[in-house]
């Protein structure tokens, strides 16, 4: 990777304590521009709450973020998305009963003015979705067709479109391969390169490590609140990260294999 | 993945006529019925296809055409409006009591409209900003608007000065058509406009099928849940005002049970109770095939108590047929 890029996002020293539990304690997390990062964990082990604390949807007890050089703090998503911070959420935020079209341009739909009053503008919608689609190499036949009828993989791939529709610097992903079938997880997986192929940074939230393996530059591994490990993909491996994952729990070579992150506990 | 690819998009056709019927299902099913209706009392009747009769019809059901359409968009958001009938009641009867204070007419009707938003406005504030469900607060309205009538009135109906303008709405023919009629005809032209061509109507649909997607995008959900109360109350205030003038007087026990052959008709319409799924040109169908079963029930000398009846079948006929016949045309429901 690009090691003399200056850092795209660098949060340090992230808390967030909910009343008997911290559930970030003192998290850093760096980002290069056009890199991806898988964070992975167990359940519970913060990776969500990170990465809504860049988002914008959690405000963290401590800590500060900084986005190309600059430091901002996040009050909502909506001061996120003006720092041009997206987030795909799990649940995608589709509206089933509205066309592709439609849903990519929700809330920002072009106009057309008639006679002083303010209309869709319906076959520029369309034109443009079909670009968008196009540029991004997601296959939808028609953008008439309502997301209730699309695949799975499908319906990610048009959420991921829309997000990455408002040119954001940094796109996080939560689970965006969760349920889908083979193929389908591929196609994502193109979508995810090509996204960071134009430069903009991403953060993957999976449970599939296969999937890290396939995109991602870099892993970042939380556990209990907090960093445990990180590594180039290169430099490891699926089994190194499982044992990363599940910490101390199981097995007594976990201890040494954390001592050896440089991380302290 | 090249092959993955383009064998994903060779499956991929272009939705067919049929699959295009089938995802219009609500539709396709009220314009069958409305059709199969209409042959059979044109066979049965002489009277019912004739320009008059067919004229009657529109004016007579121009109120629940015009309050169908705009609870189309409370439905649509996955709300309902309880409260319309009461409406129509309170503006009814204070069009009446307005016109003999000596209040000139136009301000009258002005007025009203005003007051059928500024009920459906409180009513959306309940519903929209204090999370309280759209059935408990315009079924209280129902109760409250209702009984507001009654106490003006007493319970006794109010002429109307027959020799007032007033009387012009309801009664009076333009270009050949009823003035009820066109105003009907305008008020569905600029709801199936609104529905279909603008963002509000775009965000009445995502609100009932994922609100929380549309709050996201950036949209004032809130407000569009609160217009769409505000375009109830509107209607219902409209259809009062021409019933009123239609009738010559205002009764403060209009309306009873209106708001049930609204919700009738555009569920017939094939818009979904659940949200999401709306369409005004079934509601249109939905409240026409209402009224033609009314009006040819009588011209074929059968009784009126009748209409009730087969209306009632056809409602839940016509909803099994969306949800057998033309499955798949939705996939979640």
């Amino acid at each position: 990777m690009t090691d003399s890029l200056p850092y795209r996002v660098r949060m340090t020293g992230i808390s967030k304590r909910y009343h008997p539990i911290q559930v970030l304690d003192d998290v850093s997390l760096t980002l290069k521009p056009g890199e991806v990062l898988g964070l992975v964990g167990d359940n519970g082990a913060g990776k969500s709450t990170l990465s809504k604390v860049l988002s914008g949807a959690i405000i963290p007890d401590a800590g500060s973020i900084e986005i190309d050089g600059e430091v901002v703090s996040f009050a909502s998503p909506a001061d996120a998305r003006a720092a041009r911070v997206e987030m795909v959420y799990q649940d995608l935020s589709l509206c089933d009963t509205v066309d592709v079209a439609g849903n990519l341009f929700l809330g920002r739909e072009p106009r057309r003015r008639i006679a002083g009053l303010s209309f869709l503008d319906k076959a520029r919608m369309h034109a443009e979705a079909r670009a968008m689609l196009d540029r991004l190499g997601i296959v939808i036949a028609d953008t008439r067709l309502k997301v209730e009828n699309l695949s799975g993989g499908q319906r990610q791939s048009i959420a991921i479109g829309r997000a990455a529709s408002f040119d954001p610097r940094v796109l996080i992903m939560d689970e965006p391969t969760a349920a889908l079938a083979v193929a389908e997880v591929e196609a994502v997986l193109d979508l995810i390169r090509a996204v960071s192929a134009r430069g903009v940074s991403v953060i993957l939230i999976t449970h599939r490590l296969q999937d890290l393996f396939l995109v991602c530059d870099r892993i970042q591994v939380m556990y209990e609140g907090r960093n445990v490990a990180e590594r180039h993909v290169s430099e490891t491996s699926i089994e190194e990260v499982v044992n990363l994952i599940v910490g101390r729990k199981f097995a007594a070579r976990s201890a040494g294999a954390a001592g050896s992150t440089g991380v302290p506990a | 993945m090249s092959a993955i690819k383009s064998e994903t998009s060779s499956r991929l056709v272009k939705a067919s006529w049929h699959e295009k019927a089938v995802a219009r299902g609500g539709v396709v099913s009220i314009a069958l019925f409305f059709a199969v209706v209409c042959i059979v009392f044109s066979l049965a009747t002489d009277a019912f296809l004739t320009t008059p009769n067919l004229l009657n019809i529109v004016r007579q059901s121009a109120p629940l055409l015009i309050v169908a359409s705009a609870m189309t968009f409370v439905i649509t958001t996955g709300g309902i409006d309880l409260s319309v009938g009461s409406v129509l009641a309170l503006t009814a009867t204070l069009s009446a009591v307005l016109l003999q204070w000596g209040v000139p007419w136009p301000i009258v009707v002005l007025a009203l409209l005003c007051l059928g938003a500024a009920v459906g406005a409180l009513q959306g504030f309940f519903i929209a900003y204090e999370g309280i469900p759209a059935f408990i607060v315009t079924l209280a309205g129902l109760s409250v608007i209702r009984g507001i009538a009654l106490l003006i009135t007493g319970g006794y109906s109010i002429p109307v000065d027959p020799a007032s303008g007033f009387n012009m709405i309801g009664r009076a023919w333009f270009i050949g058509m009823p003035v009820p009629a066109l105003i009907a005809i305008v008020v569905l032209a600029l709801a199936y406009t609104a529905f279909n061509e603008t963002t509000f109507g775009r965000y009445v649909t995502g609100v009932g099928a994922n609100a929380e997607a549309v709050r996201r995008a950036g949209v004032n959900t809130r407000l569009v849940t609160l217009m769409v109360y505000v375009l109830t109350g509107s209607a219902a205030a409209l259809a009062g005002i021409i019933l009123a003038s239609r009738l010559g007087s205002g009764s403060s026990n209009s309306g009873q049970g209106f708001e049930l052959d609204v919700i009738a008709a555009v569920v017939l319409g094939g818009t979904s109770l659940f949200g999401g799924r709306g369409s005004v040109v079934g509601t249109i169908l939905g409240a026409l095939t209402v009224a033609v079963i009314a009006n040819g029930l009588i011209l074929a000398h059968l009784s009126p108590f009748l209409t009730p009846i087969v209306t009632g079948s056809i409602i839940l006929i016509a909803i099994w047929l969306n949800f057998r016949l033309f499955k798949g045309g939705s996939r979640s429901r």
